[in-house]
Parts: structure tokens; C-alpha cells; sequence
């Protein structure tokens, strides 16, 4: 017991270490958040570009620019993109470090988010789209008033699943020298030369981050539920 | 012979499960606990062995670990892992008759691998600090180093004083890393290795990176518009660590350091990397 | 109703409407015109290509050749603008397609108040006094999933309605329900047909198209065999596809 309150002591209180930990949480927070913001606005964007080339034929062009977006960022490894985010886009330019990450998690989230959009908005019964249509709206209209609201409830366990794999895989936003809650407890272990604390405690609130979320999610699929019937 | 090493293999395992099996009674003494039976199992490997086979060459392996993107001390050619570090290392190996086994890992997983008896030493141009020191034993400095300051030709940093309230890069763990956080009003870029801090630096991401004297006259002789400051950010040796009760491995490196720097081998390795100013 | 359209037009004009899946006709040249105030009933065989005709008035199938004008207009060329026309043609579906994640009012008021710039309350004083003939004033906020099929396809007519339609298309609109609640519904299309309501169906409810059309087409193979009057049409048919085809249904 007291060798593992002096470990905690060495790892966590000691020169104030735990500010590596939730400065790094914030960062973690923080590139998460705004990666899910702009992967769902890809993402929907994306997903509906591909879904009415599938439906109609239509956006030719548009869908093989998607399509070349999609191979790219699903074939190749996150670390990857985000270190060609850092070192070769923004080569030389001076950019904050949390914009990078924002930029590459959000722009990587937002290619697994259009395949779930996608697949969501194909789930929706064609006869919807026929109903929308036969009232007068436009292409358009029926997909905001009426498929992507199915759709969306449709696809909701698979989109917390994929936010829940992003809040994962920013804990590589450290190769880009960026002070996430991994390199956090990186750092600490590069200072303490204990493998255990820092890299359980970590762990530790990766997991609670998750099961928060997790728990919220289930919420709102209730609520959803609730609302339909 | 094999039966032997058979029985103190198993018998390495057996202690080193007892070993894990005591860590969820008691997680704090985990590394320190594991190392012990490393240890212990090595050690009783190394006697059983010697015991048995007194005039035979091999004395097994001795594990090195180390980290290949530290030019010129460690790094990658070909599928070798060459460098100071590594010639040095296996000088040691030679002259304790035992075979040398490279193994390369992140540079903050070194100290923990040698605890842990993942590996037996570690060469990977690193400092002896206060800090280091409670986790391993250094064996007796077999150069000295100098963390130096890079900057751009054009930067307005001269000296370390200079760099108050600038950004400057270095790799997560070294030596420049830990004495950076001196510096007042820092903010410091921690890489996974060090040429990235150098490119942060190159693409004006940083203002200045801390590293050793010999990458970083690597690194500046490689990418133009790059100089080191005339004054050293610190002066330190290099050594290399051992797992803290393996004393007898430690006085047999120490010898063997000794007997190299006697016969001026130590001197030709060096030379032979780092080419004069 | 548009100013283009001259009375005594026809209020829909099909000339040699083709449509073709790939190698397969599933219309091969029809032609028909129908006029307002009419009860046109299609019907036919499975396979006969009576709901792509129907489908083709609307454009929900793009027709392959040939040429529709709906009040004048020609509604096969790409340039028209096809979701204006399509609010004057309430279409009713087999399986009712009602918007499940809204309530009964908001399926009813969404079209009139998003496409026809009606304020909530004109679109829900509409809609109330529509669901009020169709019996169904107590559910408007209610889901789609918590009512009959008859009911869902009540609603369904109703939300038509709400556009103000100047004809209505029925896809065979009875086909999906359970016997006991074809009746409601029928009931619902009798009352539009006695207001005069121009109406297109295509159904396999031959008494009904007998008591309610003023004109019957038989299609079979993509093509109109045979129309007339439904006295007529039913008692005395003139071909032998007809003859054979009502044998089996009547």
C-alpha cells in the first residue's frame, strides 16, 4: 500500500504532474470535439453527395471526388494523415497545433461518418422519398424534412460508435508533438520511469470519457425511440 | 548443456509469473518486483551456465536497448542498427565473450526495458540524471556530451538566455526535454523523435531545438539555412544503464569500458563517426 | 389553376407515352386524355404497366419517350419545373407512405406551409376541418405507427388534400389493407369523386370502379386495350383480353 501511494505520489503529485494529465485531457476534449463537429458536417455532406448519385445518377463528378476522398482517408492510418496534416499541408506555416489535429481527426472522422449517413439514408424506405416528392419538394427538401431525420435516428448507435472510436484515436495527436491526454501521461512516464501509473490512470479516463458518452447516447436513443413509436 | 539453460528457463518463467501474480496485490512495486526476478532468473542463468561451461566462448546474449533515430550514436542503415552506441556495445559484448542482440524501442521504453530485464543494457546516448539515476545504475561515462541549441541562420537566438518566452522543440524524454522546462516562459514541443523537431524548426514551427551536440551536427550539416550556437544549453555524459541490482553485469561493463578506452578502440569508434569540425 | 390551360382542354394530355426499363417496354405508346371533373380507373392484369402509367403522370418514373401536358404544360420536358406541377397532383401510395417521425398534423401541414408559404395556423385549420371529414379530428397528434392501415391511408388522402390539388393519383390505394378497412377507405374516394374531384386510379376493386368511374381503361402489355364507359366497360366488354381478363376477377 504505501509503495503504491508513493508511486502515485512520483507520478501524479510530484512537480505537479497531474497538470500533464488534465492539460492533455483538455486538449484531448477539446480536438475531440470540434473533430466530431466538422466529421458530421463532412460527413452528411458527403454521405448525401454519394446517396443521390446512388438514388438519381446524379453529381457525377461530385461522387467521384467523394469517392477519391473516402479511398484516401479509409485506406491509409490516421497517424499518417495527421502527420501529413502537420508536416506537408501545413509545411510552412506556423498553425496552432489543436487546429491541426481538429483538421485531420475531423477530416478523417468525416469519411466513416458519410459511410454511416450513406447507409443510413439507403435504410430509409424508397417510398418516403416518393412521398416527399409527390407533395412537391424538391430533391433537397425531402431529404432534410423527411430521409435524414430517419435516417439519422436509423444510424445514431453507429455514429456514437464512431465518436467513441475518434475520442480513441486522438491519442496519437502526440506525434505532432501535441500535448493530448496520452502524451500527458507520456510525458510523466518519460520523467518517472514507472510504466504502470501513468499509463493506467490514462486508461482510466479514456474509459470513463467512453462510458459517459456511451451512457448519454443511450439517452437520446430513448428519446428518440419514444418519439416514434 | 540444453537441458540446463531448459531448467533455468523455466525456471526465469516461473519466478517471473510469481512475480506478475504478486503485482495485483500490490501494483505500486510491480516494476521494481518484475525487474528483481529478471534479474534473479538472469543471474541464475548466468551461473548455472558458467558453472557448467567454463572455457566456452559464447556466454549468451546480451540484449542492448536502444532507440535508432539518435544519428550519429544510433540509427538505421540498411536493416542494420549502426552508431557509436552500437559499436561500442558490441566492443562490450566481445570482450565478455557474450553475443549482442540490438532491440529498438521508443527511447522512454529503454530504462523501463532494462528494469524489467527485457533487455540487459541500455546505449542509447543517454545522460546520467538524478532522476534516472533512482530507477537504474549507469555504468562509467564512456563520452561526453553537450546538448546544443539549433536554430535558423536568420534567428534572433544567440544564446540560451535568448530563448525566454520562445518555443523550442525537443524529443519526449531526452536530456534537452527535461532541462528545457528551466527555461522561463517556455513552451516546449515534445516530439517522438528528434528530426521532427528539427522539422518543426525548419517549417518555423519552433524557435529553436535542444538536442546533442553530434545529431545536431548531423542535422545541421543535412538541411541547409540551420546553425548550433556557439554556446553549449548543457554539458553531460553519456553512460550506459543497467537494471539496478545487476551489479556483477556492471562491474563487467565497467572493466570492459575500461580496457577500451585503454586500447584506444573507444577513441577509433568515435572517430570514426564523428568527423572533426 | 394555371392561366396557360384553356377550358375545354383536356386537364391531362398523354400522347405516346413510352417507358422502358433497360431492354424491357413496360409502356408501349399510350395515349389518353383526361378532363377535369373526371373518374378515370386503370385497370388490368399484374405486370400491365398500369402503375408506371400512373407513376409517368407525375414524373415519379421518368418516362422514355413521348409527351404529358398537365394544364397545358408540357411536364416531359426537362426544363419545366416538375415539384411546381407535382404540388397540383396529390399522389396516394399502396403503403401509404406516411412520414413516420412526424405526428398526423405535421405530415398534413409540412407541404402547405414549407412549398405554399401557408402560416401554421391556415395550414392546421385546413388540415383540422379535412381530418374532421375523414372521422380522424382525434388523432391529429398522433404517430403514424399508432393508426390502422385504413386510417393510414385516410391520412394519406387527407395529406394530398392539403395541397389543393386539381387531380388526384391513386396507386392502387386499397391493396395494402386488411379487407375490414377497405371500406373507410373507399368511402373517403366516393365523397372526393361526388365533389367533382378529377381522379386517376389504378385498382383491382372492380365493383367500386364500376359504382364510382365515369371512364375505365383496361391495360395490358403497356398499352391501353380497351376503354369505355364502366356500364359498358363491365357488362359488354369488346375484346377478348378484356372479356377473358374480367372472367377471372369478376
Amino acid at each position: 500500500m504505501n509503495n503504491f501511494i508513493d508511486a502515485f505520489y512520483l507520478n501524479f503529485i510530484k512537480d505537479e504532474r497531474w497538470k500533464y494529465i488534465t492539460g492533455g485531457l483538455k486538449t484531448t476534449l477539446t480536438v475531440t470535439f470540434f473533430a466530431v463537429i466538422m466529421g458530421i458536417v463532412l460527413g452528411f455532406l458527403v454521405g448525401v453527395i454519394r446517396s443521390t448519385y446512388d438514388k438519381t445518377g446524379k453529381l457525377k463528378i461530385l461522387n467521384a471526388l467523394c469517392n477519391v476522398y473516402l479511398t484516401i482517408i479509409r485506406g491509409t492510418p490516421v497517424v499518417v494523415q495527421l502527420l501529413i496534416t502537420y508536416f506537408v499541408i501545413f509545411g510552412s506555416v506556423n498553425i496552432n497545433k489543436v487546429v491541426v489535429a481538429v483538421i485531420a481527426f475531423g477530416v478523417n472522422s468525416g469519411a466513416y461518418v458519410a459511410e454511416i449517413i450513406r447507409s443510413g439514408i439507403m435504410s430509409v424506405d424508397n417510398g418516403q422519398f416518393e412521398a416527399g416528392r409527390s407533395i412537391g419538394f424538391t430533391y433537397g427538401q425531402t431529404m432534410i424534412h423527411i430521409i435524414l431525420p430517419q435516417a439519422f435516428k436509423n444510424v445514431l448507435p453507429a455514429l456514437a460508435n464512431e465518436f467513441i472510436v475518434l475520442l480513441k484515436e486522438t491519442s496519437v495527436a502526440g506525434y505532432i508533438a501535441l500535448e493530448d491526454l496520452t502524451k500527458g501521461g507520456d510525458i510523466i512516464r518519460s520523467r518517472t520511469f514507472n510504466a504502470f501509473m501513468p499509463l493506467i490512470g490514462v486508461a482510466i479516463i479514456y474509459l470513463l470519457m467512453v462510458m459517459i458518452f456511451s451512457y448519454f447516447v443511450k439517452c437520446l436513443e430513448r428519446r428518440l425511440r419514444n418519439s416514434e413509436h | 548443456m540444453k537441458k540446463i539453460i531448459a531448467v533455468a528457463a523455466m525456471a526465469a518463467m516461473v519466478v517471473s509469473m510469481t512475480a506478475c501474480g504478486s503485482k495485483a496485490a500490490d501494483t505500486g512495486a510491480e516494476a521494481t518486483a518484475e525487474a528483481v526476478a529478471a534479474t534473479e532468473a538472469a543471474t541464475q542463468t548466468a551461473e548455472t551456465t558458467e558453472a557448467a561451461t567454463e572455457n566456452v566462448a559464447a556466454n549468451g546474449t546480451l540484449i542492448m536497448a536502444t532507440n535508432a533515430e539518435f544519428p550519429p550514436y544510433e540509427y538505421r542503415e540498411g536493416d542494420q542498427i549502426v552508431g557509436i552506441d552500437a559499436e561500442i556495445a558490441q566492443a562490450i559484448a566481445d570482450e565478455l565473450g557474450m553475443e549482442l542482440q540490438i532491440e529498438d524501442m521508443q527511447f522512454d521504453s529503454i530504462i523501463a526495458a532494462v528494469q524489467t530485464g527485457k533487455a540487459d543494457i541500455g546505449v542509447a546516448g543517454m545522460t546520467v540524471t538524478e532522476d534516472r539515476l533512482q530507477a537504474v545504475s549507469f555504468s562509467d561515462s564512456y563520452t561526453q556530451a553537450a546538448q546544443v541549441i539549433i536554430v535558423k541562420g536568420d534567428s534572433a537566438v544567440a544564446t540560451p538566455d535568448d530563448l525566454k518566452g520562445k518555443t523550442v522543440g525537443v524529443q519526449l524524454g531526452t536530456t534537452g526535454d527535461i532541462y528545457a522546462e528551466d527555461i522561463e516562459d517556455v513552451t516546449i514541443d515534445r516530439y517522438n523523435k528528434g528530426f521532427e523537431a528539427v522539422q518543426a524548426l525548419l517549417q518555423d514551427k519552433v524557435d529553436a531545438v535542444i538536442i546533442d551536440r553530434e545529431p545536431a551536427n548531423v542535422f545541421i550539416e543535412e538541411n541547409e539555412g540551420l546553425k548550433v550556437l556557439d554556446e553549449e544549453f548543457t554539458v553531460e555524459d553519456y553512460a550506459i544503464c543497467m537494471a539496478k541490482d545487476n551489479t556483477d553485469l556492471l562491474d563487467k561493463v565497467n572493466t570492459a569500458l575500461a580496457s577500451l578506452k585503454e586500447s584506444g578502440k573507444l577513441d577509433e569508434i568515435k572517430a570514426k563517426y564523428i568527423t572533426a569540425e | 389553376m394555371n392561366t396557360n390551360y384553356i377550358n375545354g382542354q383536356p386537364l391531362i394530355q398523354v400522347t405516346d407515352l413510352v417507358k422502358s426499363f433497360g431492354e424491357l417496354d413496360a409502356l408501349g405508346g399510350v395515349s389518353t386524355d383526361i378532363y377535369e371533373g373526371d373518374v378515370v380507373f386503370v385497370v388490368g392484369p399484374s405486370g400491365s404497366g398500369k402503375s408506371t402509367f400512373l407513376r409517368c403522370l407525375n414524373r415519379l418514373e421518368e418516362p422514355t419517350g413521348g409527351k404529358i401536358l398537365f394544364e397545358g404544360i408540357d411536364i416531359t420536358d426537362p426544363k419545366t419545373d416538375i415539384d411546381k406541377h407535382r404540388q397540383k397532383m396529390g399522389m396516394v401510395f399502396q403503403q401509404f407512405n406516411l412520414f413516420p417521425h412526424m405526428t398526423i398534423m405535421k405530415n398534413l401541414t409540412i407541404g402547405p406551409m414549407k412549398l405554399q408559404d401557408k402560416s401554421k395556423e391556415e395550414a392546421e385549420t385546413e388540415a383540422m376541418r379535412l381530418l374532421e371529414r375523414v372521422g380522424l379530428a382525434d388523432r391529429a397528434n398522433a404517430y403514424p405507427s399508432q393508426l390502422s392501415g385504413g386510417q393510414k391511408q385516410r391520412i394519406a388522402i387527407v395529406r394530398a388534400l392539403c395541397m389543393k390539388p386539381d387531380v388526384m393519383l391513386f396507386d392502387e390505394p386499397t391493396s395494402a389493407l386488411d379487407p375490414e378497412m377497405v371500406g373507410e377507405v373507399l368511402s373517403v374516394m366516393r365523397d372526393l369523386a361526388e365533389e367533382k374531384m378529377t381522379m386517376v386510379v389504378v385498382t383491382h376493386e372492380m365493383a367500386f370502379a364500376k359504382e364510382v368511374a365515369n371512364r375505365v381503361l383496361f391495360m395490358a402489355e403497356g398499352k391501353i386495350v380497351e376503354e369505355n364507359a364502366p356500364k359498358e366497360f363491365f357488362e359488354h366488354p369488346k375484346t377478348d383480353r378484356l372479356q377473358n381478363f374480367l372472367s377471372k376477377v369478376l
